[in-house]
């Protein structure tokens, strides 16, 4: 526990913390229609004592929207990523445990899917489908599977191979006990890590797919959203894309310290 | 030589499955092609004539055999929405798209190396906490925010670039570098954090390794140690990373030319996606895939010169 | 503002430069005569798409075509049909035979001379459906196009088809083409217009060349670039810096202070086109006219036109032209009125809570997702609940347009001045624009009888009917019409010849370059 005790590691713990309590009270403390309540006298207003990080086209608060839209950032990436890791591990434990030629037919598929740039694939997969939440949450899953696929069946590999596995196996295990109690236990922690980082890609992606009109759907606030229609007030408002903006780049910061700090506190190996 | 031979084989299957899959994802999702073409003049039985005359009802096997045998001989068909014939498109944007995409490569190297090597020289000190914070802020970014934040500041405030737009290099050189100039630093910051990561990891390895030690017991000079043997090592490494990062950038540039306007590869790929033009969706997604699967290819043989230690089976 | 008021204003806008916006000084200049020479540089606010000028649907890419094509007939400022490459025409009494005599000595952009077989090339093209042409109908009731000499073209109906001539000023229907240049149009298209097509870049620009051998004189200037940003501000960004002569469709929030405190001209009129709020009649609920009626009640169409538009539109209770002998200007928009609405939903059977429905939008028109936005909290007030989806330009086509899979969406339209093609289309139950399956048998029947009633004041008493009923019906709620926008550098001269009476196309015939 000590590592975490360090400056990176405090940042990025109390980042996570306070955007995780944010995600959850904003929807129970802030009543809905505050970020949807719109006042035409008072539209691209700047940050003021009034409205704290100023006002939107439509006279919309931005610190609402912005709590807000915590939670709907958070919770795509979030399910995205539990989508993208509950793909990933069957696949990376069958190819990493059984080697031989499942591992060669799987890995070659997972390899040309990792050259389909994650964001492409995110996007046409929800243009196809059509945007909406649900599809948003599908697209990045699916598009950050092939990734995790991969890290899990390194791990896997790893793992199979440790003494403790071949006395396991030499004992007569059978593969189902095997897999559940002595490779999945011990792959998990840099999964932990690799699912933390994945999480800030996943924040980046969905903002990404908002951005361009193929995401989060309006009335609904989320951050990519509010950038998007930032875009033509850019220069008398810059605020309006300022704020979100600084949103998405202090959760994606915090989880990125976080998910170092992790990966130097379980999983040694690596610096 | 069996080596080579093997990754050529190795090229063939993959490309064979990116096809398959670009096609898949194309073809078993919902939305259809004809309604497309037709838009505000469709009714049920021109569309069904239409279908019919695409091919639409053949079975899935058939439509991509279709397919792929025009790949193969060169007829890529034409976009639904454009009337152009996509062969012709795909070149125009290719070309435009790679000189942001080298520029941002350069931009990203000239800047990750120095800060890395920096970073890995002062170990645990204040410059290393300056750079590796530089880098962390660097990857949590989203490049479209960066974007914004450089058309505030170089096109609104200081007036040094243009704003958005393209030029075609062949006709205006000078031009077209001003309005690339911007793209290409948006796209080259979050690829600088990550390169200045992975130098400041390899160097910080490298330095810790017995023939530092030995030569800095020589007495060479420090900067020649480091610059000249410790960086030599740590190149391949990073160069790698940066072949592999090709994939990310083919995925920022459809936010980044979309922020910009920058009309090259990523711009045509969401007008594809946002008309749902299926014959362009398709080329556009095999065109990029196969960028990035060959890029990877020729990073790892580089690798194979730059480091003869690695010998592959 | 009243209704008094804003038919005042029209008139004014007619009788003037055409514009609602005052001449800025800097126009003003003495001895500015035009210069010949230059190379314009006008950034577009849209991609060109399929350059067929039949084929092409969009408003933005007939924008470019217009100045490479000239139509046989055009209007005038008062939207009367006037002659241009027929140099006259006329009609029989029956209404059944039409005859165009051509202009002498036409070129085209190849330099061949136009000749009668050229258009009955392209009338025949536009027709025949295997073309796909958008503007197919017009020539519905034609049974013959004849050629007794080389300027002479007669046109033959089967039936009297009222409409015709004014629908061949329309966008693209008229437009005359070289014999066997059809193919050729998608990519390379040719016409008779002031300006040949020299290439296109796609998504980055269109060039034209002045064409010296244009009927009409030749354009003051030797090129024109029309490069697409389709980007509003950084459109505005790149007038304010220079490297752009001009623009079309200024960011809405922007036009006052550009034209209150800046060198740039600016030009706004209206209409450009007009929006409304569709009702899909086959859903449940909106069979029932009262529900309609509430929804139309529920909107405050001035503050929509505030928060959406900024302002910069007119609110309109019928899609008639401002100037249209047959507008309807009894009519003016319902104010808000949320308690009857909420009366008139109980009524019918929809207490708060009761009505949940999806508003389809389209990201092809901001404006409208703001508006629904707008919208959804005024609804919310009632008890109703909205949510909205906003789908791209193809899957709102592919939705609400060709599956009329919605419940209520929300779609503007350029102004079809010309009323047989604008309420025949959108409101008859056969209408090509009928995306919303209104079957209302009144409004067949007076639709049908304006088609064939060819005098001009007995047509315009239906078509004042037609728009009652759809008022008192509710079918549509009609919000407003929408300003048109160009701004340009002090530099660029002639500014007021370059929209076209209909507020849609541009041309720059009569455009020059101060030096």
């Amino acid at each position: 526990m000590k590592r975490f005790l360090t400056p990176k590691g405090l940042i990025g713990l109390s980042l996570v913390l306070a955007i995780l309590l944010i995600a959850i009270l904003a929807p129970l403390l802030i009543p809905a229609d505050l970020a949807t309540r719109m006042t035409m006298t008072a539209r691209l207003r700047p940050p003021s004592a009034d409205y704290l990080l100023g006002t939107d086209q439509l006279g919309r608060s931005l610190f609402y929207r912005v709590m807000l839209g915590a939670n709907t950032s958070l919770m795509i990436a979030g399910a995205a990523v539990a989508m993208s890791v509950l793909l990933g591990l069957p696949l990376g434990i069958i190819s990493g445990y059984y080697r031989g030629h499942v591992d060669n037919v799987l890995m070659r598929l997972v390899d040309t899917l990792l050259s389909f740039p994650a964001l492409l694939l995110a996007l046409t997969i929800s243009a196809m489908l059509g945007p909406n939440l649900p599809n948003t949450i599908i697209a990045i899953g699916i598009a950050f599977t092939p990734f995790l696929a991969r890290i899990i069946r390194g791990e896997a590999l790893r793992v199979a191979q440790m003494p403790y596995v071949e006395a396991a196996r030499a004992a007569g295990t059978n593969d189902l006990q095997m897999i559940l109690r002595h490779i999945l236990p011990n792959i998990m922690p840099p999964i932990i890590v690799q699912a933390t980082i994945s999480l800030a890609f996943a924040i980046l992606a969905e903002a990404g797919l908002s951005f361009l009109g193929l995401g989060t759907q309006p009335p609904q606030s989320s951050w990519g959203l509010m950038i998007q229609a930032s875009r033509d007030y850019l220069d008398i408002a810059p605020w309006t894309a300022l704020v979100p903006g600084a949103a998405v780049a202090l959760t994606v910061l915090g989880l990125n310290m976080f998910g170092d700090t992790l990966r130097d506190v379980l999983d040694p190996r690596t610096k | 030589m069996t080596y080579i031979l093997n990754r050529l084989l190795s090229i063939v299957l993959t490309l064979f499955l990116i096809s398959v899959i670009t096609f898949g994802v194309t073809n078993i999702l919902p939305g259809d092609v004809a309604t497309m073409i037709m838009g505000t003049q469709s009714n049920p039985a021109a569309l069904a004539g239409l279908r019919e005359s695409l091919g639409l009802n053949d079975p899935v096997i058939m439509r991509y055999g279709r397919w792929i045998g025009g790949l193969l001989t060169g007829d890529w068909g034409h976009s639904l929405v454009f009337k152009q014939p996509i062969a012709e498109l795909l070149i125009q944007k290719i070309k435009a798209s790679s000189l942001i995409v080298i520029m941002s490569m350069v931009i990203a190297l000239a800047c990750a190396v120095p800060l890395g090597v920096w970073a890995a020289v002062h170990r645990n000190r204040w410059q290393d906490t300056v750079s590796s914070s530089s880098a962390l802020l660097g990857i949590s970014l989203p490049d479209f925010f960066w974007g914004i934040v450089m058309i505030l500041l170089f096109a609104r405030t200081l007036g040094w670039f243009p704003s958005s737009g393209f030029a075609d290099p062949a006709q205006e050189f000078g031009r077209a570098l001003m309005h690339a100039f911007l793209p290409a630093l948006a796209l080259g910051l979050g690829l600088m954090a990550h390169l200045t990561r992975m130098t400041r990891s390899t160097m910080t390895g490298i330095l810790e390794q017995e023939f530092i030690r030995v030569s800095r017991a020589k007495g060479l000079a420090e900067r020649t140690v480091v610059w000249r043997y410790a960086l030599a090592n740590a190149i391949g490494p990073v160069m790698t990373v940066a072949g592999l990062q090709v994939g990310y950038l083919f995925g920022s540039i459809i936010v980044v030319e979309t922020l910009f306007n920058y009309t090259g590869m990523g711009w045509l790929t969401y007008q594809a996606l946002l008309n749902r033009d299926v014959p362009l969706i398709q080329a556009t997604v095999f065109v990029i895939a196969a960028v990035v699967m060959l890029t990877n290819l020729i990073v790892d043989l580089l690798y194979l010169l730059v480091d003869p230690r690695i010998r592959l089976g | 503002m009243k209704r008094r008021d804003f038919l005042k204003s029209t008139a004014a806008v007619i009788g003037g430069a055409g514009f609602l916006g005052t001449l800025h000084p800097a126009t003003l200049t003495a001895q500015d005569a035009p210069k010949r020479g230059g190379t314009l540089i006008w950034g577009h606010s849209e991609t060109t798409q399929n350059l067929d000028i039949h084929q092409t649907g969009t408003a933005s890419t007939l924008r470019v075509l217009q100045n490479v094509h000239a139509p046989i007939v055009t209007v005038d400022q008062n939207l009367k049909v006037i002659p241009n490459l027929a140099e006259k025409y006329e009609q029989s009494d029956d209404g059944l035979t039409y005859t165009f005599r051509l202009r002498p000595g036409v070129k085209f952009h190849n330099g061949k001379t136009m000749t009668s077989a050229d258009v009955k090339y392209s009338f025949e093209r536009c027709k025949n459906p295997a073309t796909g042409a958008v503007n197919f109908e017009v020539f519905n009731n034609v049974a013959a196009i004849e050629t007794p000499d080389d300027l002479t073209v007669v046109v033959k109906m089967s039936k009297v088809n009222a409409p015709f001539l004014s629908r061949l000023a329309e966008n693209g229907a008229g437009a005359i083409m070289p014999e066997g240049s059809g193919e050729a149009q998608a990519n390379t298209p040719i016409g008779a217009g002031p300006f040949k097509f020299v290439r296109r870049e796609f998504g980055h620009e269109v060039e034209l060349q002045r064409f010296d051998d244009y009927w009409d004189g030749p354009a003051y200037l030797e090129r024109v670039i029309a490069r697409e940003v389709t980007e509003p501000t950084v459109r505005l960004t790149g007038l304010r810096t220079g490297e752009l002569h001009m623009i079309n469709d200024i960011p809405a929030d922007r036009i006052e202070e550009i034209k209150s405190n800046s060198k740039l001209q600016v030009r706004t009129w209206f209409p450009l086109n007009w929006d409304f709020v569709n009702f899909n009649h086959e859903f449940e609920p909106f069979k029932d006219k009262r529900v309609r009626l509430a929804f139309d009640l529920l909107i405050d169409k001035e503050q929509l036109l505030q928060g959406a538009l900024w302002g910069q539109g007119k609110l309109t209770a019928t899609p008639s032209y401002p100037t249209s002998t047959s507008r309807n200007a009894a009519l003016s928009n319902r104010p808000q009125d949320i308690q009857k609405a909420k009366a008139l939903l109980a009524e019918a059977g929809y207490g708060p809570g009761k009505l949940k429905v999806v508003f389809k939008t389209t990201t092809n028109y901001p404006y409208h997702i703001e508006a629904a936005q707008i919208m959804v909290e005024w609804f919310r007030e009632a008890g109703v609940q909205m949510t909205i989806e906003q789908l791209t330009w193809s899957d709102w086509l592919s939705q609400v347009w060709t599956n009329k899979d919605f419940q209520v969406s929300m779609m503007n339209f350029f102004t079809l001045w010309e009323p047989d093609f604008l309420y025949y289309s959108e409101w008859h139950s056969t209408g090509a624009f009928n995306y919303r399956k209104i079957k209302d048998p009144v409004l067949d029947e007076l639709l049908e009888k304006a088609r064939v009633t060819t005098d001009p004041a007995a047509r315009d008493d239906i078509y004042k009917q037609v728009q009652q009923r759809i008022f008192d019906e509710v079918h549509d709620v009609i919000l407003w019409f929408r300003n048109g926008s160009i701004g340009a550098q002090p530099s660029v001269g002639g500014i007021d010849t370059i929209v076209h009476p209909n507020g849609s196309n541009l041309n720059f015939h009569k455009v020059w370059l101060r030096a």
